[in-house]
C-alpha cells in the first residue's frame, strides 16, 4: 500500500518533522522525526505497516492506520514540548514537511481500508487536544490565543456559504425551469452562467467592489439597507454567481431526466401541466438535484474564503491574514476548519443524497 | 333510430409543421365498437387516435365525443374520462403499482377507501397479485407491466379506452395472453376500445371493426371479415391477409354459416359452434372425412360448403 510506504518514508527520511522557531514569524530549524521521537518513531511505523497488512480484515487496518495518525499528533505535541522547555516563552513548534506527509499518508490508508474509521480518529484528536496533549504546538497557542474570533469566523464563514447558496438556488431554479421550457433560452443561460466559471474567482470578487460601488452611489437608498461594496454583499454575491451553474445544471438535468413516456402517460391521463411538475418532473427529478446541491454546498465553503479578501470575514479572513504576516500557522488556523466543514457539508450531504436516491 | 357514434372525426385534417399527417379523414366508431386502427408506420394511425383525448388538435373539420365538440371541454376533464394505456407504458417510477393505477381516481377526486377498493378488484380482473400492490414498476417483468399500465387506463371506469400499440414491446407468449385478456375485458365491460396496432393478426383477432390507414389517409373501414374478402381492396387485403389471406378470411367466418343439412357420417370429429370456417377446415384435413359435425347441430359442415364461402 502506497500511502503507508510514503508515510514511513517520511518519518524515516531527514524531513522536518518539527520546525523550532524562536517566535510564530521566524522560519524555525528543522528537526527529524528520528531526531524529535528518539525510539517513539517506531510506534507510528510499526502501525502503519500494521495497516498496510492485506492479511488483516480491514477494519483491524482502518483501526491501525487511525492510531498511526493519532499517534503521530500525539508525540509531535510531546516533542515540542520536550524541544520548547529550555526556550523563551515566545518560541514556538510547529509541524514540519515530515509530519504533514506522514499525517496524509496515514489518513489515506484510513479511508482506504474502512472510511468510517475517520470518524473515530477525529474523535481521538478532540480527546487529544482537550487533554492537554497538543498544548505545546504552534497551532494549538495560536488557536487559544484566537479562540474568540476563530468561532465567530467559522459562524460568519457558514452564514456567508449558506447566504450564497441560498442566493444561488432563488436564481437557478427559476432559470432553470425557463430554459427547460425554452431549450433556446436554456441554451444561452447554460453559456453565460458557464462564462462566469472562466473569470477567476479572486477577479470577479475584486471587480464586484467598484461595480457595486457605483450602484451605491447611483441608488443611496440601498445603503440604508445596510448593504456595502465591501463587506458580506461582495462576497455572497460572487460565491452565488460561482454556484448557479452547477445548481442550474442539476436542475436542467433533473427536470430533463424525467422518463418522456412517464410525462406523456400523466398528460394522457389528465394531469395538468402544474400536476405533472409536482406529482412526475419534480419527484424524479431530486436525485440528480441532490447531487448538483452537494457540490454547490462544497463549492460555497471553499469560495466564501475569497471573502477575506474582500472584508466579509469568516475563516478566509484567517487566512489572508496569516498569509500577509507569513505566519503559516495562523494560515493553518483559517484553513483546516475549511477543510474540515467541506469534509463534513459533503459526507452529509452524501447521506441525504443515497436517501433520495432511494424512493419511497 | 340511428344509433348516435360515440367517437365521430369527421373530415380532420392534421398539419405539423409542413406535413399532412392525416388528410380529410372521416371516422365513426359506435358505443361498444372493438375498432383496431391498422397500417404501416407514419399511417397516422396514432395522430388519429390522440385527437379523441385532445393529445392531437385538428387543423381542419371536427372532433366529437359523446356528441360534444373536444374542443369545448378542458383538455385534462377530457382526458380523466378517457383510458389510456401506450406500448412504453409510461408508469411512474417513483410510485407503488397501487397508487399508478389509482392516477386517474385521485385526480377526480376518489376518497382513499373507494381507490383502494378499485385498486384491488383492477388487480384481480388483469390477474395481477394483490401482493403487487405495494411494489415499484422496477420490480415488474414486461408484461405485468403492461397489465398494470391497463389496469391504470380503466382505473376510472372510463367507457372509452385508447390503446396505443400496448402489446408491442412484450414477448409473442405474454402478447397472446394480454389479447386474450383484453378481448374478455371487451366482452364483459362493453367498453368502447380503439387500438392502434400496425399486426394485423392483432387487428383481426380483436377488433368488431377494423379501420387501414395509409399515407392519412383512410384506406378501407369495416367488419374483420369483409376487409380480407377476395373483393377486397388489394392494398388492404395485402396488408391484412398475410400470405394466406384466403385463410385469414375463413377464420373470420362463423362455421355455422355453412351449415349442411344432410348430418355427419359417424365418428367425424365435431365442432365447436363459434368455431370458424378455417377452425372446420383444419379438422376435415386432419380427419381425412369429407364432413364434420357441429355442438348441437343435426346437420354437418362439408368440404364443399366451406369452399362455397365465396358463393
Amino acid at each position: 500500500m502506497i500511502p503507508a510506504l510514503v508515510a514511513i518514508a517520511a518519518l524515516l527520511l531527514p524531513l522536518p518533522f518539527l520546525g523550532v522557531a524562536p517566535n510564530r514569524l521566524l522560519p524555525g530549524e528543522g528537526v527529524t522525526a528520528i531526531a524529535a521521537l528518539g525510539p517513539w518513531v517506531a510506534l507510528p511505523v510499526a502501525l502503519l505497516a500494521l495497516g498496510a497488512w492485506r492479511r488483516l480484515p480491514g477494519w483491524v487496518g482502518a483501526a491501525s492506520a487511525g492510531l498511526a495518525a493519532l499517534a503521530l499528533l500525539g508525540l509531535a505535541g510531546m516533542a515540542a514540548g520536550e524541544r520548547l522547555a529550555d526556550l523563551a516563552p515566545a518560541a514556538r513548534a510547529s509541524f514540519g514537511a515530515g509530519f504533514w506527509v506522514a499525517m496524509v499518508g496515514a489518513l489515506a490508508l484510513v479511508a482506504m481500508r474502512g472510511a468510517w474509521m475517520g470518524v473515530a480518529v477525529a474523535a481521538g484528536a478532540v480527546l487529544l487536544l482537550a487533554g492537554g496533549w497538543l498544548d505545546q504546538l504552534s497551532l494549538v497557542v495560536e488557536g487559544r490565543a484566537r479562540a474568540e474570533a476563530l468561532r465567530g469566523a467559522v459562524l460568519t464563514h457558514l452564514a456567508l456559504a449558506g447566504a450564497a447558496l441560498g442566493l444561488a438556488l432563488l436564481v437557478a431554479v427559476p432559470l432553470a425551469w425557463a430554459g427547460f421550457r425554452q431549450p433556446r433560452l436554456g441554451a444561452a443561460l447554460g453559456a453565460a452562467l458557464a462564462g462566469v466559471q472562466v473569470v477567476p474567482a479572486i477577479a470577479l470578487f475584486a471587480l464586484l467592489i467598484p461595480l457595486l460601488a457605483a450602484l451605491l452611489r447611483a441608488v443611496p437608498a440601498l445603503r440604508d439597507l445596510g448593504l456595502g461594496a465591501v463587506g458580506w454583499l461582495p462576497a455572497v454575491l460572487a460565491t452565488a454567481a460561482y454556484l448557479a451553474l452547477p445548481l442550474w445544471r442539476s436542475v436542467s438535468g433533473g427536470l430533463a431526466s424525467a422518463d418522456p413516456a412517464a410525462v406523456q402517460a400523466a398528460e394522457a391521463m389528465g394531469m395538468t401541466e402544474g400536476r405533472i411538475l409536482a406529482e412526475v418532473r419534480l419527484p424524479l427529478a431530486l436525485p440528480v438535484f441532490a447531487g448538483g446541491l452537494r457540490v454547490a454546498v462544497v463549492q460555497a465553503i471553499g469560495l466564501v474564503t475569497l471573502g477575506g479578501l474582500v472584508g466579509a470575514g469568516g475563516l478566509g479572513a484567517l487566512v489572508f491574514e496569516g498569509l500577509a504576516q507569513f505566519a503559516t500557522d495562523l494560515m493553518l488556523l483559517g484553513a483546516l476548519p475549511i477543510l474540515l466543514l467541506a469534509l463534513a457539508a459533503d459526507t452529509l450531504a452524501r447521506a441525504a443524497e443515497t436517501r433520495l436516491g432511494r424512493p419511497a | 333510430m340511428i344509433a348516435q357514434p360515440v367517437i365521430a372525426i369527421e373530415g380532420v385534417t392534421v398539419r405539423f409543421g409542413g406535413t399532412e399527417a392525416l388528410r380529410d379523414v372521416t371516422l365513426h366508431v359506435n358505443a361498444g365498437e372493438f375498432c383496431a386502427l391498422v397500417g404501416p408506420s407514419g399511417s397516422g394511425k396514432s395522430t388519429l387516435m390522440k385527437l379523441v383525448n385532445r393529445l392531437v388538435v385538428p387543423s381542419a373539420g371536427a372532433v366529437r365525443v359523446r356528441g360534444r365538440d373536444v374542443g369545448q371541454e378542458a383538455a385534462p376533464v377530457l382526458r380523466r374520462s378517457i383510458g389510456y394505456a401506450m406500448q412504453s407504458v409510461g408508469l411512474f417510477p417513483h410510485r407503488t403499482v397501487a397508487d399508478n393505477i389509482g392516477t386517474v381516481p385521485r385526480l377526480l377526486g376518489w376518497d382513499a377507501a373507494r381507490i383502494a377498493r378499485r385498486v384491488e378488484e383492477l388487480l384481480a380482473l388483469l390477474r395481477l397479485d394483490p401482493g403487487m400492490a405495494t411494489r415499484l414498476p422496477r420490480a415488474l417483468s414486461g408484461g405485468q407491466a403492461q397489465r398494470v399500465g391497463i389496469a391504470r387506463a380503466l382505473a376510472a371506469d372510463p367507457d372509452i379506452l385508447l390503446m396505443d400499440e400496448p402489446f408491442g414491446a412484450v414477448d409473442p407468449i405474454t402478447r397472446r395472453e394480454l389479447r386474450a385478456e383484453m378481448r374478455r375485458i371487451h366482452a364483459e365491460t362493453g367498453k368502447t376500445i380503439l387500438l392502434v396496432t400496425h399486426d394485423p393478426e392483432e387487428a383481426l383477432e380483436l377488433a368488431t371493426h377494423v379501420v387501414v390507414l395509409r399515407d392519412g389517409r383512410i384506406e378501407a373501414d369495416g367488419a374483420p371479415a369483409e376487409l380480407v374478402a377476395p373483393d377486397a381492396a388489394p392494398f388492404v387485403r395485402d396488408l391484412l391477409g398475410g400470405g394466406q389471406p384466403g385463410l385469414r378470411w375463413l377464420s373470420l367466418l362463423p362455421a355455422r354459416g355453412a351449415l349442411d343439412p344432410r348430418p355427419a357420417p359417424a365418428g367425424a370429429p365435431v365442432l365447436a359452434r363459434d368455431a370458424s370456417l378455417a377452425d372446420a377446415l383444419s379438422r376435415l384435413a386432419e380427419s381425412g372425412d369429407e364432413a364434420v359435425a357441429m355442438e348441437g347441430e343435426a346437420g354437418s359442415v362439408r368440404a364443399e360448403g366451406i369452399l362455397g364461402a365465396r358463393r
